[in-house]
């Protein structure tokens, strides 16, 4: 049973690799699930005997392959059958006696894609949407006097998954093979022509009208039933939202969601089909009927393959397209702004002193020291006080130079590393007294 | 044809007259498939007739059921097609009578037009149609070429409305087709149909295999456009 939470495409494909899932059926092996299924139903088996199982592989290689060696090649096939979860063992004797097999989900799954009669006609599509009404109308009853949670499971959720998805499938199952049938249609079409070009355009006529009808029949079906059914689940979801049972609003609006897809089909349907249908009723009509004996394809055929086909060609129109020029809008007349020259037109030039950065450090470094400074690190932390952080790291170069120029350090055996404020450090060097 | 405009001044005052004119004008076929279109077409035809003639123009409408504008005159513009677009146009017209075209519903692949003109022409005599003046000869690069040449001819007869581009390698075929067929479909002998064709201005003649425009070369002829020549 599908959750109800929305699933990720990307997670089910990435699962579905990782578990690395394949199908390799022969021809041998689907009349082979087909027999068994057959066989189940006709004895009413739930499970069969190793026994029972090759039993109908002879049978099945007697009708497909009869020139197999029966024994080893069923082994084979039970395995290949199982390990491809075609059939599980159920008996869960192990090696004690043989064993049973049924088959799975997926087996039987094949076997209704090739035997069961799902065809959407007007009868099983109104006899199916009933019915979907009757449940969802049930659910409706069983939602109005649901009080507690249980309740609402028991009587509205659970209904509304199973009976009312259950029924939700097998139309959707029956449109899928209903466009199985259209793409089958078109290709008999196509061959009825291919064989019998002038005389089956009365076939094919008939059989486009009987295709057309019965689009527009199932068309109305829907309509109809898909109105009234979708009024009761929006009854029910109302009920839900008011009870605050929000599991049962996310199912019926799945179920909404899934009635909206299967009355959206027919519209679809119908459309391509009416896109179909006129193209080959205008195919039967302007080829077929007018050349009856297909002088016309002949002749062209003998056009495009002779040299004739090439020395001559179509003539058309080609009028150059009209030129629309856009409106020009000349740009405003703007006369160049005349001003009253205020001042002077150059500014007189004045001599201002200009200042040695340098010199200014040299003289500021010579006062430190004359201050009573005994150290590079001293006259760096006096000199650097006032700086902005950022600008001290270079200034301090600059001072140690600067105290080379002004005075001679004194030479030590070693130079000890001391901090200047919170972020440098830097070697000490020691200078004379100031004379 | 209902005629359901009697003065010309109701045709061009409908909302779609402007476009229709526009489309007939560049050369493009107009059928059932633009309803709207088509229909308009159906109930001015009347008026619309005398008016386009005094351009130097015949509103053609077919019994296939699609009309277009053949200029018989110099005043509006016109060109024929290359040779490319006319071994396309001739081989969707081919696949258009072919029966397993039905099937699909009239949608064919480029491949399948490669196919049918391989098929009908032969490959070599393709390849030779569509590369007429190359000299050296490279089996890999005269097949891109073809292909290319293809490609671009259905591109062309799309905008002509000889087909709708569905996909980007898929094509819906439309009646106008039946144009590439019109030397072949009476009982006269080609030749002699040809002669009568060219004489009423829907096809023109033009130089022999080798010395054909090619299919990217525009093919003007005079009028607006000018620079070519009736051959």
């Amino acid at each position: 049973m599908p959750s109800d939470a929305p699933v990720s495409p990307n997670h089910v494909l990435s699962l579905l690799a990782r578990r690395g899932v394949s199908l390799e059926l022969g021809t041998i092996d689907v009349c082979f699930i087909v027999a068994l299924a057959l066989r189940g139903e006709r004895s009413a088996l739930a499970s069969f005997t190793e026994e029972q199982i090759i039993d109908v592989f002879e049978q099945v290689c007697a009708a497909v392959e009869p020139a197999a060696e029966v024994r080893r090649v069923a082994t084979h096939a039970i395995r290949r059958l199982r390990d491809q979860r075609m059939l599980s063992r159920v008996d869960g004797a192990g090696v004690v006696r043989a064993g049973e097999y049924t088959l799975t989900r997926l087996a039987t799954g094949i076997v209704d894609f090739y035997l069961a009669d799902e065809s959407l006609t007007r009868e099983t599509l109104t006899l199916l949407l009933h019915t979907l009404h009757e449940s969802a109308s049930g659910a409706l009853a069983a939602a109005r006097h649901a009080l507690t949670a249980d309740e609402w499971r028991t009587a509205v959720i659970g209904p509304l998954r199973v009976t009312v998805g259950d029924l939700v499938q097998g139309i959707e199952r029956r449109q899928r093979a209903f466009d199985a049938q259209q793409e089958q249609f078109q290709r008999d079409v196509a061959g009825l022509l291919q064989t019998d070009w002038f005389n089956a355009v009365d076939r094919c006529q008939a059989l486009l009208d009987s295709t057309t009808e019965t689009l527009r029949e199932l068309g109305d079906v829907l309509l109809v039933h898909a109105t009234q059914i979708q009024s009761v689940l929006q009854d029910i979801q109302d009920l839900a939202a008011t009870a605050g049972a929000e599991e049962a609003e996310a199912v019926t609006r799945r179920v909404s969601e899934q009635i909206d897809r299967i009355a959206a089909w027919s519209g679809a349907r119908q459309r391509a089909w009416s896109e179909y249908y006129q193209y080959v009723h205008r195919f039967l009509r302007d080829v077929v009927r007018i050349d009856p004996a297909r002088v016309l394809t002949h002749r062209l055929r003998e056009q495009i393959s002779g040299a004739t086909g090439r020395n001559f060609a179509l003539r058309v129109a080609s009028a150059a397209p009209i030129r629309l020029l856009r409106e020009v809008q000349p740009p405003v007349e703007q006369r160049p702004a005349v001003r009253r020259r205020s001042g002077e037109r150059e500014r007189a030039v004045t001599d201002t002193p200009s200042t040695d950065p340098q010199s200014k450090l040299d003289a500021d470094v010579r006062a430190a020291l004359d201050a009573g400074a005994r150290g590079l690190a001293e006259v760096t932390a006096l000199l650097t006080r006032d700086m902005p952080v950022g600008e001290r790291y270079v200034a301090v170069g600059r001072i140690a130079l600067a105290v080379t120029r002004v005075c001679r350090p004194l030479t030590m055996a070693e130079r000890p590393w001391v901090p200047v404020g919170d972020e440098l450090v830097i070697e000490e060097w020691a200078v004379p007294e100031a004379s | 044809m209902s005629g359901t405009y009697v003065l010309l001044e109701d045709a061009i005052g409908v909302e779609a007259f402007p476009d229709v004119d526009l489309a007939l004008r560049r050369g493009r076929h107009i059928d059932r498939d633009d309803t709207d279109w088509y229909a308009f077409l159906v109930d001015a035809s009347a008026v619309l007739e005398p008016f386009y003639r005094r351009y130097g123009c015949e509103l053609i409408h077919k019994s296939d059921g699609y009309f277009y504008l053949l200029p018989t005159e110099e005043r509006l513009g016109r060109r024929h097609l290359s040779s490319t677009e006319m071994l396309v146009g001739q081989a969707l017209a081919l696949l258009w009578l072919d029966p397993a075209t039905v099937e699909l519903g009239g949608f064919v692949t480029r491949d399948q037009v490669l196919a049918q003109l391989a098929g009908v022409m032969g490959a070599e005599s393709l390849v030779r149609a569509m590369n007429p003046t190359r000299r050296r000869r490279d089996e890999r690069v005269e097949q891109e070429t073809v292909r290319t040449k293809v490609q671009e001819a259905l591109r062309r007869l799309a905008s002509l409305g000889f087909v709708e581009i569905a996909e980007e390698s898929r094509v819906r075929l439309r009646p106008a087709l039946m144009r590439f067929a019109e030397p072949v479909r009476g009982a006269a002998a080609p030749e002699v149909a040809l002669e009568r064709l060219v004489a009423e201005g829907e096809f023109v003649r033009v130089e022999e295999e080798g010395a054909a425009p090619d299919a990217d070369d525009e093919a003007p002829e005079g009028g607006t456009e000018g620079s070519g020549q009736d051959p």
